[in-house]
């Protein structure tokens, strides 16, 4: 049906976003160095933006495509190609402006497989951006997550709790265990290095801060401390706001799945109070998932 | 050689809350030059690097009493520190505040003095602000360098001559704030800025790397100097084709400076200014900002202050 002279000149993603620091935020949750390179996926459900170190953390962002405003996808398989995170973000943060509501677009790929990004907003001034892409690299390792048995093995905790937990657990370094007892029901987090240092979460003596849990069998797990705090260290100071709580689960083999909400509404001024603007916020957010690989000497079950 | 004014309530305001704040950032020690009519302050007219910067109140902006003598013509110039010369300003205006019944009656007195520091066998140049209170005086010493010779004095009026060639086409910044949030984001992608300024109100700025082309393009701004009409046909291309078009036309220049500089340029806004302008000089020899200040209540321009900088250009033969 299609001609391909259409298929040439179509991109395969024209997408608007009005709340570019909220997009900023999410991805600076996973930058957790300098010199960062991203793999990013197109598909007709939203764009997924893929980090990776050294075969033990990977990160992901999802972005669903009710969180633009306008989102067109025209593409017949998923395109994947390879920026630079840092460049990527710090080019989307030129495009946010205080106080002031900023349109951006963002277009892929431009003449030369670019990543197009473009201030739509105002006619008389406009801020752009071509990001050179590349051809993603294969991520080496698989990061399949399967759950660990017939009943999850999880908990949900206040994101600022978490993120101050594992802030202090800093100076023992080197790595850190995670543990889950079903009685008491609790989750300790214990550093091990110089020294050690031990963080314990009580289901019924910390109501506000430990959510949810769900454990039928004490389980415990070692991670390396680099790779823990690289999950909260960039956490958006909204997130911290909000406080809405970060979910972290055990999967097979003791992968470690953390996950976090980051809201890419448009800051509401007005009217928080009409049903409708509420169920578009919800729709609106960003979801973030972290992967931590165990250390191999595990002291499991 | 000497130099004994009092600073007006104007002045101290102009020099406390906008001035000296904003020349601070510009460098720490800049030159003060004193003639019959004029105070100036300026930021690296000597040496090459760096942004050239030239902050020229009439002396009646600033003082009522101004005396000054010296055997050069009754010129006087000397290197001070901003932030000590800022210090002393604001704790004398604090000291007055506290103490002061109106305007007359605590006067702010500068003049220049030799002094003998402590543990010291030579005796030192500073400026002196001299604060009388209700009952106590307060006296602050800023140390300056030495007066400068008959012969740096000449050199520093001849570099001062020299800036201030005006560009053919300045076109006005409509937002500083929002420019200069914009520049300093941009500083994390890349240290070279390409500014671009046409006759028909454009102004382009934009970085470019192998991993990435970043720029802002802003449009329809006011011109003053020589102006064209844009053409209809540029009216849909992209930013960067249309200004190379109007670069090949000779309707606009092009020049190349460190992002660096130019974010610092924008921190003049802390001095206030109605107006900016930004314009490229005579043969692509230097980036020139202009500040406009005016008479308070009106839209007049206030001719007793003048404030500009040049940026030095990178690589001119690109432009």
């Amino acid at each position: 049906m299609s001609s391909s002279a259409v298929d040439a000149e179509a991109p395969d993603l024209v997408c608007q976003l009005d709340n570019v620091q909220g997009l900023v935020d999410a991805f600076t949750a996973v930058r957790w160095k300098r010199h960062q390179d991203a793999v990013i996926e197109l598909s007709e459900h939203g764009i997924v933006l893929i980090v990776e170190e050294s075969g033990c953390l990977q990160a992901k962002v999802y972005l669903q495509r009710e969180v633009f405003i306008r989102y067109e996808y025209s593409a017949q398989a998923r395109p994947r190609f390879g920026v630079s995170l840092g460049i990527f973000v710090d080019s989307l943060n030129t495009f946010s402006v205080p106080g002031r509501l900023s349109i951006v677009e963002i277009k892929y790929p431009g003449p030369d497989m670019q990543l197009l990004l473009k201030s739509v907003d105002s006619l008389d001034a406009c801020i752009y951006a071509e990001i050179r892409t590349r051809i993603p690299e294969t991520i080496s390792w698989d990061y399949n997550f399967e759950p660990a048995g017939s009943s999850p093995l999880s908990f949900t905790v206040k994101s600022a709790a978490l993120k101050e937990a594992i802030d202090d657990l800093e100076w023992p370094g080197s790595s850190v265990q995670i543990s889950l007892e079903p009685s008491p029901p609790s989750v300790t987090f214990k550093g091990e290095g110089h020294g050690d240092l031990q963080v314990d979460f009580m289901y019924y003596a910390n109501t506000d801060l430990l959510i949810s849990f769900h454990c039928d069998r004490p389980v415990s797990y070692r991670y390396k401390y680099k790779f823990l705090r690289a999950t909260t260290s960039n956490i958006p100071s909204s997130v911290i706001r909000e406080n809405r709580g970060s979910k972290l689960t055990i999967g097979r083999g003791g992968m470690l799945k953390v996950q976090h909400l980051v809201s890419v509404a448009r800051p509401s001024t007005s009217h928080p109070h009409i049903d409708s603007a509420g169920y578009q916020q919800l729709s609106r957010i960003a979801f973030i998932e972290f992967f931590v690989k165990p250390e191999e000497d595990t002291t499991d079950d | 050689m000497k130099f004994k004014a009092y600073l007006t309530d104007n002045g101290v305001n102009l020099l406390e809350k906008r001035f000296l704040p904003a020349l601070d950032k510009m460098g720490k020690i800049c030159h003060l030059y004193l003639t019959r009519e004029y105070v100036i302050f300026l930021h690296n007219l000597l040496n090459g690097d760096g942004i050239q910067s030239i902050a020229q109140f009439r002396k009646e902006a600033l003082f009522d009493d101004y005396r000054i003598s010296s055997q050069n013509d009754d010129r006087i110039a000397f290197a001070i520190d901003i932030s000590l010369l800022h210090r002393a300003v604001r704790s004398s205006v604090s000291i007055c505040s506290e103490f002061g019944n109106g305007p007359t009656a605590n006067r702010l007195q500068i003049k220049l003095v030799k002094k003998l520091p402590l543990n010291c066998t030579q005796s030192m140049p500073f400026l002196t602000f001299e604060t009388k209170g209700y009952k106590s005086a307060v006296i602050q010493d800023v140390p300056i360098s030495k007066p400068m010779s008959r012969g740096q004095v000449l050199e520093l009026q001849t570099a001062l001559d020299m800036a201030q060639d005006l560009p053919q086409t300045l076109v006005q910044v409509p937002d500083l704030n929002q420019l200069q949030n914009f520049v300093d984001r941009m500083k994390n992608v890349g240290d070279l800025l390409n500014v671009s300024i046409s006759k028909y109100g454009d102004l382009h700025v934009q970085i470019f790397t192998t991993l990435i082309t970043l720029g802002a393009e802003y449009r329809k701004l006011f011109v003053i100097g020589e102006q064209a009409n844009a053409p209809a046909e540029d009216q849909n291309l992209s930013a960067q084709t249309r200004s190379t078009r109007a670069i090949s036309r000779g309707d606009a220049q092009s020049v190349q400076v460190s992002v660096k500089h130019f974010a610092k340029s924008l921190q003049y806004h802390l001095a206030k200014p109605d107006c900016t302008f930004y314009g490229i000089a005579p043969q692509g020899a230097c980036l020139t900002v202009i500040f406009q200040f005016f008479i308070p209540g009106s839209r007049q321009t206030d001719k007793s202050i003048s404030l500009h900088c040049r940026l030095p250009v990178l690589d001119p033969g690109t432009s």
